[in-house]
């Protein structure tokens, strides 16, 4: 009895962390954009959601296998995020950060509209690269999906890492991030990095929805739960720490359906509030997140 | 420029306002009128919001929240709730009449303002934004949950119920026989007016500069005296309570609340009307108003698909097209007005003050 | 209930028959939305947000009406069908359908979608005595609210019926089963609820675990897991096709082979194939389903010739739409249905009169309903469609068994 109550415990994390997984990748992307442009990206969901049909299109209609679908859209995606920043960004980047905001949110608009009137809005799938085996491990059902999702996420996590810490490319996105007038003294290319930061964002957006899609479906909406998921996750994590993305991403997950399945008074129906509380009552506790750092104000 | 002269040009652009509010009605049509009245909901949330984002500098994405706390105040007062079932301390018997539930809702939708403002003053910039944000995509759920006190997902009817002022029988107001359209917008315009008014007397007062103050450096606004606690959380409490008139006034509108009726796109669209407007100045959001309230049909229409050319044009009427152009049009907007339209009111006052002294000169 | 029937007879007579007066003797007293040459009918329809895959019964429905005005329309009138879009927001779709209602002076709303979109309307046009004809929604409160209500009319089978013959069909085939449901959190799964556990009544079978998920969440895996916790030997999915596929695929992914009833909302075909992952996911052989509608997938209706005029219509006045859709053969057959009203109602239709044969349709052979299912409505039925076909998904493809269900008028 124990035994079974423990395996359906742990049922609930290992499925909180497959999602937590997805949050943490576009939370991450976030980050990365926050970092380089001072704003939150409100069509992240959406780009990462064209980005998929791609990848659909590729496989589906065009009769390529899923690896070369995905690294073709990987690609795609990079161009697409830096030709994003450099054509529709970049021209209002000074001034107010509320302007910049203002057209991410046009840019959310626009890219649904366009998936929509492309693809129309009935739900497609895209396959999974990992199949649909499962493994028994003590009662605990895994499907080898969901270790897949985790595993490549943590991968581009890592090298995501290695590419800022100990990349020329990546020192210059830090510099640029953090001191643009600075960097720019030491010749570097300020705005080309900020290009390079969006491009990265718009690949994990990607690589988080070619992940997501073959469980919870292909549609033009498929991201806008996600994403506010993973705003979330990037808030709880601290706005400008990728560490922080990650670990937000994965206990939100895991958090949302321990509160959903073992409070009852919660239910499905309002974890998601419970949610979003218990964040309210960390970032009370610390204003800047759990990994973020606090504000310097300077007068 | 001189602020005598600001302060005449604004006198006499709102009098033009004004009197334009009211003769608007005898040159359009009773449905356009409906939707006007729906412009002047959307103007008294804006002047809320801006007082907030605008002048203070704390951004909300969550105002959509305020707004339902107003309708549904509105539509249980109006209806009551005993009729999903709720006994008890939080039965509400209704059968308020719909214009006395105004004031009512724009206080419920205040203090929760308040409230809300005491933890956000711990939070700020983006992080603020996104609690503000967390309310909005909460509030659907919890007013579901709560079935019995809100009706739940089958929402609140307000048509028919002799409570509204005005229904399918017209309404005699001072002698003259208003229909359900005119009189919704006479209703709304007549408050937005109002508050317009209330709005600019705030802002022009010290409690006006206080917020300016506290938008531009906090440190600063503290080392000259003024208390951020104070001042933060009654811009959220003001704020607040303009969303909620604006919310009951929806109500009323609509005659209809659910949670659907208050989504998360609607905080975010009233964010852009505001941009849009202008932040920190009042006489831009109207045309902000507008946007809202007219962008998305006018994408919609046939007048936009005509003027593409001809290979566009064949796949315009279908799905995903409006949303295509209306995202297009928001971000031209944005390079083309930085500071919204107000920022162009104020570049055409600056010219008109130039072309002036020039020529006294 | 034979009372409440007597009722509505009384209401919709005495209601139809002062409006109907007026415009049976004078041609000039017409109503809004309706000259020599054209009828306008209006409805709105989330064609952009969360429901947007709706939007097809719309399209549908509007290729039916353009293929029929090419043929020279109804009585020479050409029926002009404006869609609007709601975004599925309630506040949106009154705004909507006051603009049809005041501004483009339509004759009737037609085939508005959704639940709550159609309700926030209701009394607004009962009490302007526009038609609500056919609501896109199967609330059971469409047929059973016809007293109050007697400008508006449903279509499709009731959620509650459906829900109904999932219990009926358990009980019969099943001793003891213990049913785990997967629902929406509204209306829609609810009354799929209340109808199961209805036709489960007396029997040795129940409900041992019911889960609700939010249509704004972004995945049901949570709720499966703890339903395959519960021990139940049957699932019910009770969800739209997007969270329908999400039951599918984690249902698989869990190990679980548990009966599988999926509602008639997520039963197309297109949808299945999605679900059964190219083949691989082994939960969904067997599922059962309740369908009213041909399904445009189905090599048996390859020679139908209800489904060859289906493709063509389909062909010429919806180019560029997924032909696989079924959505779109629901469109058809509310149109078809419509049309053949507007045919009877003779030179000079008026509202009432829409109304007055909208409440005595016998119309056994819609091409594009499954054949033997009727529309019907008559004295104190106000559902027109209360007939579906039980099915099991069999390698790949649907295979009915067993004969009609009927429901009773819930």
């Amino acid at each position: 009895m124990v035994a079974a109550a423990f395996a359906d415990f742990m049922q609930q994390v290992v499925s909180g962390l497959a999602s937590g997984g997805v949050y943490a990748a576009l939370a991450l992307a976030l980050v990365i954009i926050h970092r380089s442009t001072g704003v939150i990206n409100f069509s992240q969901g959406e780009m990462a959601t064209l980005c998929t049909y791609i990848a659909w299109t590729l496989t589906v209609n065009h009769g390529w296998s899923y690896w070369p679908a995905f690294v073709a859209t990987v690609g795609f995606s990079f161009l697409f995020g830096v030709v994003t920043h450099r054509v529709v960004i970049r021209p209002v980047e000074r001034g107010n950060v509320l302007r910049v905001v203002i057209v991410t949110i046009g840019l959310l608009i626009a890219i649904n509209g366009f998936v929509v009137w492309q693809w129309s809005g009935e739900p497609q799938a895209l396959a999974s690269p990992f199949g649909t085996d499962t493994l028994d491990i003590g009662g605990v059902i895994v499907s080898v999906g969901d270790i897949g999702t985790i595993a490549v996420t943590i991968g581009i996590v890592i090298l995501l890492w290695l590419l800022f810490q100990f990349t020329k490319v990546g020192l210059a996105l830090r510099a640029a991030a953090v001191n643009p007038n600075e960097a720019r003294l030491v010749g570097v290319r300020v705005t080309w990095m900020l290009a390079l930061g969006w491009g990265l964002a718009a690949v994990l957006g990607a690589v988080a929805g070619m992940l997501t899609a073959p469980s919870v479906g292909l549609d033009p909406q498929m991201m806008q739960p996600i994403l506010i998921y993973a705003f979330a996750a990037a808030i709880l994590g601290g706005i400008d720490s990728p560490l922080g993305a990650v670990v937000g991403g994965l206990t939100l997950g895991v958090m949302l359906n321990l509160i959903g399945v073992y409070v009852d008074f919660v239910g499905a129906e309002l974890k998601l509030p419970v949610a979003l509380l218990v964040i309210l009552v960390v970032l009370l506790v610390k204003p800047s997140g759990l990994f973020g750092r606090p504000e310097v104000k300077r007068v | 420029m001189n602020p005598n002269l600001t302060r005449v040009t604004g006198f006499v652009g709102f009098a033009l306002l004004v009197v334009l509010v009211f003769l608007l009605p005898e040159w359009i049509s009773t449905f356009r009128a409906q939707q006007f009245a729906y412009v002047g909901i959307y103007l008294i949330a804006l002047l809320g919001l801006n007082i907030l984002t605008g002048y203070t500098g704390q951004i909300s994405l969550g105002h959509g929240a305020f707004m339902a706390i107003g309708g549904y105040t509105t539509a249980l007062l109006m209806a009551g709730n005993e009729q999903f079932g709720q006994e008890g301390l939080l039965g509400i018997g209704g059968g308020m009449k719909d214009v006395w539930t105004i004031p009512i809702a724009g206080l419920v939708a205040g203090l929760f303002g308040l409230a809300f403002g005491l933890p956000a003053l711990r939070l700020s910039g983006l992080y603020l934004a996104l609690a503000t944000f967390a309310i909005a995509v909460a509030l659907p759920s919890v007013v579901k949950r709560f079935e019995e006190f809100s009706g739940g997902g089958s929402g609140v009817n307000l048509f028919g119920l002799p409570e509204l002022t005005a229904g399918i029988i017209p309404v005699d107001i001072a002698g003259r026989e208003l229909v359900f359209n005119d009189w919704l917008y006479y209703l709304c315009w007549s408050i937005a007016l109002v508050l317009f008014g209330i709005a600019w007397l705030i802002l022009r007062g010290r409690t006006g500069r206080a917020f300016r103050a506290v938008r531009d450096s906090e440190t600063a606004a503290v080392s000259s005296g003024v208390s951020l606690a104070h001042y933060k959380t009654l811009a959220f409490g003001i704020s607040a309570a303009y969303a909620g008139v604006a919310g009951s006034l929806f109500a009323i509108a609509t005659t209809f609340v659910n949670p659907d009726t208050f989504p998360i796109a609607l905080s975010i669209f009233l964010l852009v009307g505001v941009v849009v407007g202008g932040l920190g100045g009042l006489s831009g959001l109207v045309v902000g108003a507008i946007f809202i309230q007219f962008l998305p049909l006018w994408a919609q229409g046939e007048g936009v698909a005509s003027r593409l050319p001809g290979f566009i044009v064949d796949r315009t009427k279908e799905p995903g097209a409006p949303a295509i152009i209306y995202g297009i049009v928001l971000i031209l907007l944005m390079f083309f007005l930085p500071n919204g339209v107000g920022g162009l009111f104020r570049r055409a006052g600056q010219t008109l003050t130039r072309w002036r002294y020039s020529r006294s000169g | 209930m034979r009372r409440q029937s007597a009722l509505v007879a009384l209401a919709v007579v005495s209601a139809l028959a002062l409006g109907a007066l007026p415009g049976a003797f004078a041609g000039s007293t017409a109503d809004p939305g309706i000259t020599s040459t054209s009828i306008v009918l209006g409805g709105t329809s989330p064609l952009t947000g969360p429901a947007a895959a709706y939007a097809s019964v719309a399209r549908g429905a509007k290729a039916y009406f353009d293929s029929v005005n090419a043929k020279g329309g109804v009585a020479k009138r050409k029926l002009e069908y404006k869609i609007v879009d709601d975004a599925y927001n309630p506040a949106q779709s009154v705004q909507a359908t006051r603009q049809l209602v005041e501004q483009d002076k339509v004759f009737a709303i037609f085939n508005s979608l959704g639940t709550e979109q159609n309700i926030a309307v209701r009394e607004y046009l009962n009490q302007t005595k526009v038609p609500q004809l056919f609501v896109a929604s199967g609330a059971t409160t469409w047929g059973r609210d016809a007293v109050k209500y007697p400008w508006t009319i449903g279509f499709q089978p009731s959620y509650q019926a459906e829900g109904l013959v999932y219990g009926q069909y358990v009980s019969k085939t099943m001793k003891k089963a213990k049913i785990a449901v997967l629902l929406q959190n509204d209306d829609y799964g609810k009354d799929l609820l209340v109808g199961l556990k209805r036709g489960l009544a007396r029997s040795g079978s129940k409900v041992v675990a019911a889960e609700s998920y939010e249509v704004t969440a972004p995945d049901v895996q949570s709720q499966v897991a703890k339903l395959k916790s519960s021990g139940a030997n049957v699932l019910a999915i009770f969800a739209t096709p997007k969270f329908a596929i999400q039951a599918f695929v984690y249902a698989n992914r869990l190990a679980w082979r548990p009966r599988i009833i999926n509602n008639s909302v997520s039963g197309a075909s297109n949808i299945m194939l999605l679900a059964s992952e190219g083949g691989k996911n082994k939960s969904i052989e067997g599922a059962i389903s309740l369908n009213f509608l041909k399904d445009p997938t189905d090599p048996k209706w390859k020679n139908d010739p209800g489904m060859k005029s289906y493709r063509s219509v389909m062909g010429k006045y919806a180019k560029g739409a997924n032909v696989s859709d079924v959505y779109h053969v629901y469109g058809m057959a509310v149109a078809f249905e419509t049309v053949s009203l507007f045919k009877r109602l003779g030179a000079n239709p008026t509202r009432a009169g829409l109304l007055a044969r909208a409440r005595s349709i016998t119309s056994p052979a819609n091409p594009f309903l499954l054949p033997g299912i009727a529309v019907r409505t008559g004295k104190g039925d106000n559902f027109p469609i209360q007939q579906g076909q039980l099915q099991r998904w069999t390698k790949g493809k649907w295979a009915p068994f067993g004969g009609l269900w009927e429901s009773d008028r819930l």
